[in-house]
């Protein structure tokens, strides 16, 4: 068992890939800091440490990698899984995979922002409080946004909900109004059965000022395997106001949502089985 | 706009701070023909006696400042300091300072238009926003004030600030110009934070580090200075474009701390605060959570705004 875990740890990203990786990122923090509270340092480290997750546990498969260009974008993706581990796996794929490498901005929720030591760690390595303001402050400065329109919702879904897109907020498409940016759009397949089997007691945990309090028989996730479906970026309609009318802006914002249940459709038919390799 | 060579006198209230000395040397020494009148209800201490600074050591009341105002033709206000010292004070203690306070800005500030006055500069601070988990970065100057909704002890800022502010719209024949900076520190500035950070075994958060603004004294004397020849007359959060995390503030301060978790931080130091820790509580709250202010008003305004201070410079030789 100590033989499997030392080599389950030992396992590191390509040597080239990664120099690759650090030699970008530092090119794009050159202060190794932000005032979000990035630490290039620790996210640096955190991906070597968190590579034989990514790699080996969830065999993280990406698809359509090569339509993101060197340019910032708004990403969006489904919230499956009960615990932000996409978010985690998405930043990763655009650390590792995508090229050139960088750092998504992961818009998080404030009950995440608040955790003892995790908080100050999805901070140190790229998350932000989802506040528009710090939304539009990151695009200024030209960083990729990760935002799950979902929002809450997404994540905490029953099992009967699997897959199932909940309602989208809107404002992630003003956001992308204001600032110009393309909204991509990318669906995660596998990180619903990390925890298969859950029960949300809404109401306890209303009472209890949680933001979710799910009942699953297991704690820790299972190594459910992973596809990351890449879709087309969306250019914005010019014409449109991102002050305009809820009515104006939901029919794009339910246009986004329909390419994406299509996209997870498609993707579900090619999921792989729990205990498969990488490649099928 | 006013030129200092155009200005003749200048009124600096809260002439007893570290702050106010350091404007009333920085003046005297660049435009000595300029007649200074400082006021403090403290004592005024430590100050050598030049022909043009002149300092009144009074209660702050409605006739004392008439009289001033009279003898003196104030071409410019600096309002540094407060009117009613709130500190620590018991709830009864406070309202009553509270009143003081509020009464004290609306006088002075009626008396300027009377007295002509063409510019007034008041000293806020950052700390009007309130430290709040849930604060966004880059707080800019149309977020609403919410520090005396946690701690009352600073209400008396944030009605300082708010009273200006309406004040200023009201008269736009008096250049009004608020400043709220970020942490002021130096060798000089006694104030909460430069305590803080002086401070050996003081604590710091073991589960959060959150990124603090610093503005070194001598980097806001020159911005007290542009208030009154450069900026037009609006409200303006002041810092630079650094920050720092809080360990790291206190590393390069170079004295030893205590980790304790977040969960502890409060009632540790309410705890402590006679013995080992004297820090006040709303500080706590500005250690706690982040409030990192947008200095992008300021900075077109001002143009080719720079800094001569780094905050690592700064907090090295604090």
């Amino acid at each position: 068992m100590i033989e499997y875990l030392e080599n389950f740890f030992s396992i590191k990203p390509p040597e080239a890939k990664l120099e690759e990786i650090i030699f970008e990122l530092n090119r794009r923090y050159p202060e190794g800091k932000d005032p979000w509270g990035l630490d290039l340092k620790i996210a640096k480290k955190s991906l070597q440490i968190l590579y034989p997750f990514y790699s080996n546990y969830f065999k993280v498969r990406i698809f359509g990698e090569e339509k993101i260009k060197d340019k910032p974008y708004m990403i969006i993706s489904n919230h499956s899984g009960q615990v932000a581990i996409d978010a985690l796996l998405i930043s990763m794929a655009f650390s590792l995979e995508i090229s050139p490498s960088r750092l998504l901005r992961p818009m998080v929720d404030r009950f995440v922002v608040g955790l003892p030591f995790f908080g100050e760690w999805s901070a140190q390595t790229g998350a932000v409080l989802g506040d528009r303001q710090n939304c539009m402050k990151l695009m200024e400065k030209k960083e990729s946004i990760l935002v799950f329109p979902e929002g809450l919702k997404g994540i905490t879904k029953n099992t009967s909900e699997f897959y199932k897109l909940q309602e989208f907020t809107d404002g992630f498409y003003r956001l992308a109004l204001s600032s110009g940016y393309e909204i991509v759009p990318i669906t995660l397949i596998g990180c619903e059965e990390f925890f298969p089997f859950v029960y949300h007691l809404k109401s306890l945990a209303k009472s209890l000022g949680l933001p979710a309090l799910p009942l699953m028989p297991n704690l820790f996730p299972l190594p459910s395997p992973v596809d990351i479906y890449i879709g087309d970026p969306i250019s914005l309609p010019k014409n449109l106001s991102p002050d305009a009318p809820d009515k104006e802006i939901k029919i794009h914002v339910n246009e986004i949502k329909r390419k994406m249940a299509s996209m997870i459709k498609k993707g579900l038919k090619n999921q792989r089985t729990f205990w498969s390799n990488k490649g099928n | 706009m006013l030129e200092f060579e155009n200005i003749n006198s200048i009124l600096i209230v809260g002439a007893a701070g570290n702050l106010a000395k350091l404007l009333t040397e920085k003046i005297q020494g660049q435009y000595p023909h300029i007649k200074i009148t400082g006021v403090d209800s403290r004592k005024i201490s430590k100050l050598s006696p030049r022909e043009n600074i002149h300092y009144i050591n009074m209660e702050y009341t409605r006739g004392n400042f008439e009289k001033i105002f009279r003898e003196n033709s104030f071409d410019c206000v600096y309002l540094l300091g407060r009117f009613a010292h709130i500190g620590l004070s018991p709830l009864k203690s406070l309202i009553n300072q509270l009143g003081s306070q509020i009464s004290g800005i609306k006088n002075l500030l009626d008396l300027c238009p009377k007295f002509k006055v063409k510019k007034i500069i008041v000293l806020s601070s950052y700390h009007v926003y309130g430290a709040f988990s849930d604060n966004p970065h880059f707080i800019n100057e149309e977020t609403p004030l919410k520090a005396d909704l946690a701690h009352p002890e600073v209400r008396d800022v944030v009605e300082m600030d708010k009273i200006a502010a309406i004040w200023k719209n009201s008269h736009p024949e008096v250049e009004t110009t608020i400043l709220r900076p970020c942490n002021l520190i130096g060798p000089r500035i006694q104030n909460a934070i430069t305590k803080y950070l002086r401070l050996k075994n003081a604590p710091v958060p073991i589960d959060y580090n959150p990124n603090i603004q610093f503005i070194h004294e001598l980097d806001f004397l020159d911005i007290l200075m542009m208030a009154v020849t450069k900026l037009p007359p609006d409200i303006y959060n002041v810092a630079s474009d650094e920050f720092i995390s809080l360990r790291e503030a206190k590393k390069l301060v170079g004295l030893p701390t205590i980790p304790i978790p977040l969960f502890l931080f409060m009632p540790a130091t309410k705890f402590l605060k006679k013995t080992l820790w004297s820090i006040p509580d709303y500080l706590v709250d500005y250690i706690k959570f982040p409030c990192i202010i947008d200095n992008s008003k300021l900075k077109k305004a001002a143009g080719d705004l720079s800094f001569k201070h780094s905050i690592r410079e700064s907090l090295k030789n604090l």
